[in-house]
């Protein structure tokens, strides 16, 4: 049995003050098998790849590798015992060369001179990416590459130390549908020359691809480890959330009303080049395409974050020319950003605080001072319409689950009261339960008479959630897709081939 | 008083019980509770003053001078112009800024201010240190927000700029309040008590309560804030940069402003090479308070409080004869002591609480 097991987890306990993050958590990883780990925001994922990555301290259990305990105290021991945790937010230096990156606190140095050896690291680079069946030039700066090839640079630095365990965390958030096929190559091929690897991810079709088992966390506990071949997406959902969810993609007919957003003809930023689209009440126009093909852009420019150079827009029928944020917004524009983290939450502030934001003007009371009464008014409003989890209007953003967090961001956007609602990535990072509940929210609004521009790089989201999908291809419209016409097969090819669909060439 | 407090004095005790770290409410808001309340919310908060209350203890007991009323009298008026600036200081830091500026702020105001008082009296005096506190903070808010300078660098070299006008000014000799003028009104800002209290520490205290209000129940405040605590998502909320940088360098002008008023009708001369290194010293004391210099987190109770410590601290020092080099490394000590102290929380503060709630399951299983 031992001879079976690379990585052994056993009765992992991790505490913080006042909760279990890990309660009692046991199973097995094989060596030359990749492994799934999946489970809600909050299911201790997150939790247990620091201690396995030797960020933090388990309180209870123990962990073994190889038959021999494994007890990191810092991430370098994770290092040289052989275990590579490659977290979705990157550790490379983006002025420094891949070669310098991948060989980072450990370079060659030249035998007689002493100097960096840096031969040997090119020659080692090479190897390495070849290996991988990628081309990327050891010589380049990280920072002028991409993130899928910032995150195969993380993975050749994980093979250089010769990681026998590659742990990836959410590898494929942010990478465009063509990437996410060269990562699950790839890994398939880490697996192949009998290295294993912990695959953390909330997409399951990436988990059946390329995964031979999948272990399900929830809250914090074990629940399951279960062969991929013999189970379903239905099995492991249930597994995840512990209860049947209806189908995650589920977009209610909404009576269609005026155009509430008019674009013409837009060119704005570097990216977009023209553009010509509209938005009428009660219907959401998804934004589909390539990463980088002027989708946030667009969103931008509409809420006034990006300088226009040409083209027009109107909202509600009048002309629209936003100088700043603050001008959309009095105008009524509620914007979701696709960056929660760094654009999106005030980290330091209350959820209460966090929701007013874009109605502060509106709570003050009696000297123009803010009234506490109507502030927390707005924020019970807003709690209930959608439906926010906190325990308090006191609670600061951070502690609350992404999904939570997306509600009080999205409370802030409709706050100001306008009917154009322009949302970007509604649902990353967010697990199954919350994403099907903004999915709901947005039905509910657009039955309100909401207009809503949804961009997604989640393919089956921007199929399933929207009326209209329009795809754009370095700052153009290659394709408006609607009805039978809106297949992934369509949205792919439009977006990557240069064919035109519903757009005169 | 962390940024949560910036919200309401009651809610923060709220928070303090229910809210852990993150992991603790990540499952859906349905935390499973082990017990334990997070003393590390409690030190944020109110470190700073039990330090004073135990140092204030400590001198009561040892010096028999220092509960006279005229000691603390003096304690209290010396502390104020420190005070006024470090609670502008504060707000500063907690918009993810600061200033370097203001001692040569301080020592321009101060010549102004003495000009103003030889050339029509206290009611120049008085409006040439607040218009040109308030002038020197426009001209920070400009460099930072029209040039893009970014603040370290333009204060910086407005540090020495405004220091240079001010020693231009005095090239001759020092700005004086002469002798004779001891009984004007001027002087008397300096010297007054109401109800024994002195005047310049009521100003404090004014200012205190002031920057208060403006940070927890104005808009401006909220938006201050909230750009500290994130620029992209403030921007994003149509929070305006550049109004809340004017504001902020603003503010910190106008407390110089009234700083010089608590300090120059007391000491009554200047030059530039008045109060040499203030800036370093209020910054000191915000971050004693619990400012965090990465924005979006500071105390305005705790930065009172710190001011108020380093005084007793260096009121008892001078009594018992501590040389000026020792008082300097102390307050050093004081700084890299306190935030040591917060290091060490943050670095072993999740091993340590995790024994203590394991001891207690132990002794209470439930």
């Amino acid at each position: 049995m031992a001879a079976d097991v690379v990585l052994g987890i056993d009765d992992l306990t991790v505490e913080f003050p006042g909760v279990k993050a890990l309660d009692g958590v046991s199973f097995a990883v094989r060596p030359g098998e990749v492994h799934a780990l999946v489970g809600e925001n909050g299911a201790g994922k997150s939790t247990l790849l620091k201690v396995l990555g030797g960020v933090i301290s388990a309180t209870r259990g123990s962990v073994s590798l190889e038959g021999r305990p494994y007890r990191p105290s810092r991430p370098r021991d994770a290092q040289e015992a052989g275990i590579a945790v490659i977290y979705q937010e990157f550790t490379l230096f983006p002025d420094l060369t891949v070669a310098e990156n991948v060989f980072t606190g450990r370079e060659p140095h030249h035998r007689v001179t002493r100097a960096l050896d840096y031969a040997t690291m090119r020659a080692e680079c090479r190897r390495i990416f070849g290996q991988l069946d990628v081309d990327i030039d050891p010589d380049a700066r990280v920072g002028d590459l991409s993130i899928s090839e910032q995150q195969l640079v993380e993975i050749a630095k994980a093979l250089s130390v010769d990681g026998r365990v590659i742990i990836m965390d959410e590898p494929t958030a942010a990478l465009a549908s063509s990437e996410v096929a060269r990562l699950l190559d790839v890994v398939r091929r880490l697996r192949a020359e009998g290295r294993s690897v912990i695959y953390v991810s909330h997409h399951l079709e990436e988990v059946f691809e390329v995964a031979d088992r999948a272990t399900v966390l929830r809250d914090g506990r074990f629940v399951a480890t279960l062969d991929i071949a013999a189970t379903t997406e239905d099995e492991l959902v249930r597994r995840m959330v512990g209860r049947d969810v209806e189908s995650v993609f589920h977009r209610e007919d909404a009576e269609r009303g005026a155009v509430v957003l008019q674009v013409q003809n837009l060119r704005a930023g570097r990216v977009l080049k023209d553009v010509t689209i509209d938005v009428r009440a009660g219907e959401v126009v998804g934004i589909g395409g390539v990463a980088g093909a002027g989708q946030i852009e667009l969103t931008q420019a509409v809420f006034g974050a990006l300088r226009v150079h040409a083209g027009s827009m109107t909202l509600d029928g009048r002309a629209f020319t936003p100088g700043s944020p603050a001008d959309a917004i009095r105008a009524g524009v509620g914007f979701l950003h696709e960056d929660r983290k760094s654009a999106g939450n005030f980290p330091h502030l209350s959820v209460e605080h966090n929701l007013t934001m874009t109605v502060l003007d509106r709570v003050r009371g009696l000297g123009r001072l803010i009234s506490t009464r109507r502030q927390r008014e707005v924020w019970t409003t807003y709690r209930e319409r959608m439906r926010i989890k906190a325990s308090s209007h006191a609670q600061l953003i951070s502690n609350l689950s992404g999904g939570n967090q997306q509600k009080v961001l999205l409370g802030r956007a409709l706050a100001p009261g306008g009917h154009l609602l322009v949302l970007n990535e509604p649902t990353r990072g967010v697990d199954i339960g919350a994403k099907a509940e903004i999915h709901q929210l947005v039905n509910e609004l657009t039955s309100q008479g909401v207009g809503v521009l949804m961009v997604s790089s989640d393919l089956p989201e921007l199929l399933g959630m929207s009326d209209r999908i329009v795809v754009l291809s370095q700052g153009r419209v290659v394709g408006r897709l609607s009805g039978e016409d809106a297949t992934e097969e369509n949205v792919i090819a439009c977006a990557t081939t240069g064919r035109r669909i519903g757009v005169a060439a | 008083m962390t940024s949560t407090e910036l919200d309401d004095g009651k809610q923060g005790q709220r928070v303090t019980s229910t809210v852990t770290t993150t992991e603790a409410v990540a499952d859906g808001g349905r935390p499973r509770r082990t017990g334990g309340r997070d003393l590390g919310h409690l030190w944020d908060s109110w470190g700073m003053t039990a330090c004073l209350a135990v140092l204030v203890a400590f001198a009561a007991a040892t010096d028999p001078e220092f509960l006279q009323l005229a000691n603390i009298q003096s304690v209290l008026t010396e502390s104020a112009y420190l005070g006024i600036v470090a609670a502008a200081m504060t707000v500063a830091i907690v918009n993810g800024t600061f200033d370097l500026s203001v001692g040569g702020q301080l020592a321009l105001v101060s010549v102004v201010s003495l000009m103003g008082y030889e050339a029509g009296g206290t009611g120049l005096a008085v409006a040439a240190a607040l218009g040109c506190g308030l002038a020197c903070g426009l001209v920070n808010g400009t460099l930072v927000t029209l040039l893009r300078v970014p603040p370290f660098v333009a204060t910086l070299g407005m540090l020495f700029v405004f220091r240079g006008v001010a020693y231009i000014l005095t090239e001759d000799s020092p700005a004086v309040l002469p002798y004779t003028e001891i009984d004007s009104g001027f002087a008397q800002l300096g010297s007054m008590r109401i109800a024994e209290v002195p005047l310049p520490f009521l100003l404090m205290v004014g200012f205190f309560a002031a920057t208060y209000v403006f940070l927890r129940r104005t808009t401006a405040g909220r938006r201050v804030v909230a750009y500290g605590s994130s620029p992209e998502a403030a921007r994003f909320s149509g929070v305006s940069a550049t109004r809340v940088r004017f504001l902020v360098f603003g503010l910190l002008g106008l407390a110089v402003g009234i700083a010089v008023l608590t300090y120059i009708t007391r000491i009554w001369t200047a030059d530039g090479a008045t109060q040499d290194g203030f800036e370093l010293r209020v910054i000191t004391a915000a971050v004693l308070g619990g400012a965090s210099l990465q924005g979006g987190k500071g105390s305005l109770v705790g930065t009172f409080s710190a001011v108020l410590l380093v005084a007793v601290l260096n009121d008892l020092m001078v009594g018992q004869g501590v040389s000026a080099g020792v008082q300097q490394m102390v307050l050093g000590g004081v700084l890299i002591l306190a935030l040591g102290i917060d290091g060490v929380r943050t670095k072993y503060g999740h091993r340590f609480r995790a024994v203590l709630s394991r001891r207690r399951e132990v002794a209470a299983p439930s």
